[in-house]
């Protein structure tokens, strides 16, 4: 039972992806739906898998795959992988549903959704992969089905460039941790990931290579300062169901791999020399993303570059190495994706409903469209840090680790760059809401598929920051698996 | 049947093919089509016998050996394995001219120069003797410059062939003189009782040197390798698929039984390809990036790709690890798979001949442009396509080497492996996005000629990269054989 909910997890994406791709007719008139269906069948395996986790079990299963080389097909979930994959999951099925309201139905919509499923299993399986060679498999999967996405239905004549720069940028993060998977088979000499869990004995400089190998390569991921630019091009460009799924799931599978492989891996004396450069580049890139917020004309790209913010802040809780900051940090990935999954879908409507996407050109929408206002209000409000909305939460954990961490003045410093996360912010959301009304289009109808995930967004948003207990708690049991376990 | 008896009848069963089928295209008033079906049956009747001596028990304590005359021939596994290939290869390209050169006059004799050309190649990497090798290696050479120049009222097609045909004619005189040379150092021609000193002897060496110089023309060994792109570029394409595909590694293998039985030390051949690969790769990773014609891309590909496999066996010869070979062999397979299936597209858009021109293929002719990319991404090593896998198990048993030369060398070759993605990600880029000019007029006829050929080398180049253990296995003996050998 436990093997059919976690091969779901990952299988329903697929055979929605074989579904789409070969069924005529039928198929194509009901596309959405089919994704929709694997979407939330997938979900709903995660939690089915719950109760099992809480009960002290953890669900895997495995086939042998390529014995000469010790590989197996390794599926594999615990409470480290657990918040990741509710967030991809619950991301996916959000994106689904919201391009079901936003976009046109024509002849290539069959192949939109099928993209987005393969982006989807992509995402599942590297959280659940419990073999290096499948994770990097599934790793790389989760990078071709999103850079097709963009090449294709990318806005703009630009779209074929931005995919090469994704793509170009983002495997360059990926070979890097190619070679630290390579390596730490090589002295492991197991490709399971349980080699790694029960810990690994490197030589010093070895045990660094791979640390900085991982580290960096994981960031490109992540998007944090200077190894971001593939990001404002990407997340602009790609149509916005894709832009939710890249700045909300995909961003978090960074933080994931830091987590899952120099976190587990390594013991806290190994990790330490890696603690100070973590911070310094996430209060960097905290700085610079929301600065670079500050600076942007184009609604979309203000959001993007705030994603690059929001990770600084998640880097510099993994720098911490204290229990509170590398908690706040995991929670910090799950309150994100719920934020900016809500930003990326309002500013959506911004520019369905005005027709432009340039900041100084829009004023006023407040009246046209009080729920979109409202929605936005939430996001940017919880952005900003403000409670009792998540991202305050987690904000706050991430600050008292700086503060414990022995770095005071990186702490103060974190802290005084939040206020520039205000800053933009409420900037955004004034500009666009308030002010002198700018000639709003005839808003049509507004599809109750685009309403209800909204509205379901920014009401989890305030729920999570009232009671994150449960959550809270997933991210606890997490930590117990990572840097021996002793804090 | 004795395997001495099966390791002789598939010559027998393609010089009779390559007899009937000129017959056939001389008297009677079959169609092309019919031919190329034959030719194909004769290619797969000659393969059935290898197959036997693989499955059989026979090879396992001592090769087939079979004497005629003065020809000796010796069935190690490598040069079953090659020889499998080569004739698995020449029957799906013997398919596929059926429709890609029926429209060429003197078309019939394109078959007869087809098994020739394989029979030449399987004779010279089963030869057990010098002479038989000289004799095979010209066999193939001849029939490869014919076809090279086979459509001769083609712009570049006689002075491709031509040029070939020189560089060719002095690499073939070079291994004559060799073989002279080593002859005079030890007096026999056999590959299979070289006495113990042999190597040792100045005119063996100077005779390897020339045998080196002599295959490694034909073998694309960088700086020999000039002729290639011009050869393989301004080929039929199905004959580039065969001449990128296998020809010039089963030079490779040829040059490596030679150096091994000859008795030079297994870690001095190790060396050697290892510092030779690198040459390789880099030259022709460098090459291809600057290129805009997409069929003299994918031939300076192949110096990259030969230099990979030349890597895997350096790294195995030079620290005695079977499993690098194995994987070497295994991308030399999938290889073939992949840069078949990439030439057989280029040939299939015939209106497309710069990278620039393939805008728009996805959606004039969806399934070349799905095998085009299925190949170009297993050739860029996209998991988990099959050159991924490949690289992956290369790379995992090199970083297992403490020393230098092994890490440098690793690194080189993953720097390779992004430098390729240079010119394979904007080629798959060109095939997807739409075209902004007219739609091109020569467009193919769509036919199962060459339709079925793409599928079935596609699902294949799947079925490798996705399903690796029983290529894997096939291939497990090779190694414990050579370094046998080597000892």
């Amino acid at each position: 039972m436990q093997a059919i909910a976690l091969s779901a997890v990952v299988a329903a994406p697929l055979i929605a992806v074989a579904a789409l791709a070969l069924l005529r007719g039928w198929a194509r008139r009901h596309a959405a739906w089919i994704a929709g269906l694997a979407a939330l069948l997938s979900l709903a395996s995660v939690f089915a898998l719950l109760p099992a986790l809480e009960g002290g079990a953890t669900p895997a299963l495995q086939f042998p795959w390529i014995p000469v080389a010790g590989i197996g097909f390794r599926l594999r979930l615990d409470w480290l992988a657990l918040p990741f994959v509710v967030t991809e999951a619950g991301v996916t099925l959000v994106a689904v549903l919201y391009s079901w309201g936003y976009h046109h139905v024509d002849a290539r919509t069959p192949a939109y959704y099928a993209l987005l499923m393969l982006f989807a299993a992509g995402m599942a399986g590297t959280t659940l992969a419990d073999d290096m060679f499948l994770f990097y498999i599934f790793w790389e999967l989760m990078l071709i089905a999103s850079c097709i996405l963009i090449a294709l239905w990318g806005e703009g004549e630009q779209r074929g460039a931005v995919a090469l720069k994704y793509f170009l940028f983002t495997h360059l993060g990926s070979l890097m941790v190619l070679a630290a998977l390579v390596l730490l088979y090589g002295r492991t000499g197991s490709d399971s990931l349980s080699a790694l869990r029960s810990g690994v004995s490197l030589a010093p400089a070895v045990a660094n290579v791979v640390g900085v190998l991982f580290v960096v390569g994981f960031s490109v991921k992540m998007a944090v300062f200077p190894v971001h630019l593939w990001l404002p091009d990407a997340h602009t460009v790609a149509p916005m169901s894709v832009t939710i799924m890249l700045a909300a799931a995909m961003l978090s599978m960074g933080t994931y791999g830091i987590l899952r492989f120099p976190f587990s891996a390594f013991t806290v004396a190994q990790i330490a020399p890696f603690g100070l450069p973590m911070m310094i580049a996430g209060l960097v890139s905290g700085i610079y993303g929301a600065l670079m917020s500050l600076a942007e004309q184009d609604v979309k790209r203000i959001i993007a570059y705030s994603s690059v913010s929001q990770m600084g802040y998640v880097l510099f809780g993994l720098g911490t190495l204290t229990h509170e900051g590398v908690a706040g940090a995991t929670l910090h990935v799950i309150y994100h994706a719920i934020v900016k999954a809500l930003l990326f879908m309002c500013v959506g409507l911004v520019i369905r409903a005005a027709g432009r996407r340039h900041i100084h050109e829009l004023g006023g929408l407040g009246r046209a469209m009080p729920l979109a206002a409202a929605c936005t209000g939430v996001g940017a409000l919880a952005v900003a840090g403000t409670p009792p909305l998540a991202l305050f939460d987690s904000e706050w954990m991430i600050f008292a680790g700086g503060f414990q961490s022995g770095y005071l003045w990186l702490g103060v410093g974190m802290v005084l760059a939040s206020l520039l996360t205000v800053a933009y912010a409420l900037w955004f959301w004034g500009r666009v809401f308030i002010g002198a009304s700018s000639e709003a289009r005839e808003l049509g109808t507004v599809s109750m598929f685009i309403v209800v995930p909204t509205v379901a967004l920014a009401c989890l948003a305030l729920i999570e920051g009232l009671f994150p207990a449960p959550v809270f708690d997933w991210a606890q049991h997490g930590l117990s698996l990572i840097l021996g376990g002793t804090w | 049947m004795s395997g001495e008896v099966l390791l002789g009848l598939p010559l027998a069963i393609l010089a009779g093919g390559a007899v009937v089928a000129y017959l056939i295209a001389r008297l009677a008033r079959a169609g092309g089509s019919a031919l190329a079906v034959f030719t194909a049956l004769v290619l797969v009747l000659a393969l059935v016998p290898l197959a036997a001596i693989r499955a059989g028990p026979a090879p396992r304590s001592g090769w087939a050996l079979l004497s005629v005359g003065s020809v000796l021939l010796l069935g190690d596994p490598g040069a079953l394995i090659v020889g499998s290939i080569a004739l698995g290869l020449g029957s799906i390209v013997a398919l596929y001219s059926g429709r890609y050169i029926a429209d060429d006059d003197r078309a019939k004799l394109y078959y007869p120069l087809l098994v020739l050309l394989v029979a030449g190649l399987l004779g010279m990497v089963v030869a057990g003797d010098m002479f038989s090798l000289y004799l095979f290696c010209e066999l193939m050479s001849i029939s490869a410059y014919a076809l090279v120049a086979f459509r001769r009222e083609e712009g570049m097609a006689i002075e491709a062939g031509f040029k070939y045909l020189i560089v060719g004619s002095l690499g073939t005189a070079l291994l004559l003189f060799g073989i002279s040379f080593i002859y005079r150092a030890g007096g026999s021609l056999l590959l299979v009782s070289a006495p113990a000193d042999l190597a040792g002897r100045t005119w063996a060496r100077v005779g390897i040197a020339c045998v080196l110089v002599g295959l490694g023309v034909k073998g694309a060994l960088v700086p020999l390798h000039t002729w290639l792109p011009d050869a393989h570029g301004r080929a039929p394409s199905s004959v580039s698929a065969m001449l990128s595909g296998i020809v010039v590694q089963s030079a490779f293998y040829a040059l490596l039984k030679t150096g091994i039985a000859l008795g030079f030390r297994a870690t001095d051949v190790g060396l050697l390809l290892i510092g030779l690969s690198l040459l390789n790769m880099t030259v022709g990773n460098l090459m291809a990036l600057a290129q805009t014609d997409v069929k003299r891309l994918l031939a300076y590909s192949t110096v990259a790709q030969v230099g990979y496999v030349m890597f895997g066996v350096g790294i195995g010869l030079r620290y005695a690890a079977p499993d690098a070979i194995q994987a070497a062999f295994y991308l030399l397979l999938a290889h073939a798979a992949m840069k078949g299936l990439a030439f057989m597209c280029a040939g299939a858009h015939p209106g497309a001949a710069t990278v620039a021109s393939w805008r728009g293929t996805a959606q004039q002719l969806p399934l070349v442009a799905a095998a085009f990319a299925v190949s170009l991404g297993g050739l860029a090593g996209v998991p988990p396509l099959a050159g991924f896998v490949g690289k992956w198990l290369i790379l995992i048993r090199s970083l297992r080497q403490a020393d230098l030369l092994a890490v440098l060398a690793t690194l080189a070759f993953l720097a390779n492996g992004l430098l390729s993605l240079g010119y394979y990600l904007p080629l798959i880029g060109s095939t997807f996005l739409r075209s902004t000019e007219p739609a091109i007029e020569t467009r193919v006829r769509p036919s199962a000629w060459i339709g079925l050929p793409l599928v079935g080398l596609g699902g294949l180049v799947l079925a490798i990269g996705i399903h690796p253990a029983p290529w894997l296995e096939w291939m497990s003996d090779v190694a414990s054989a050579l370094l046998a050998w080597g000892h």
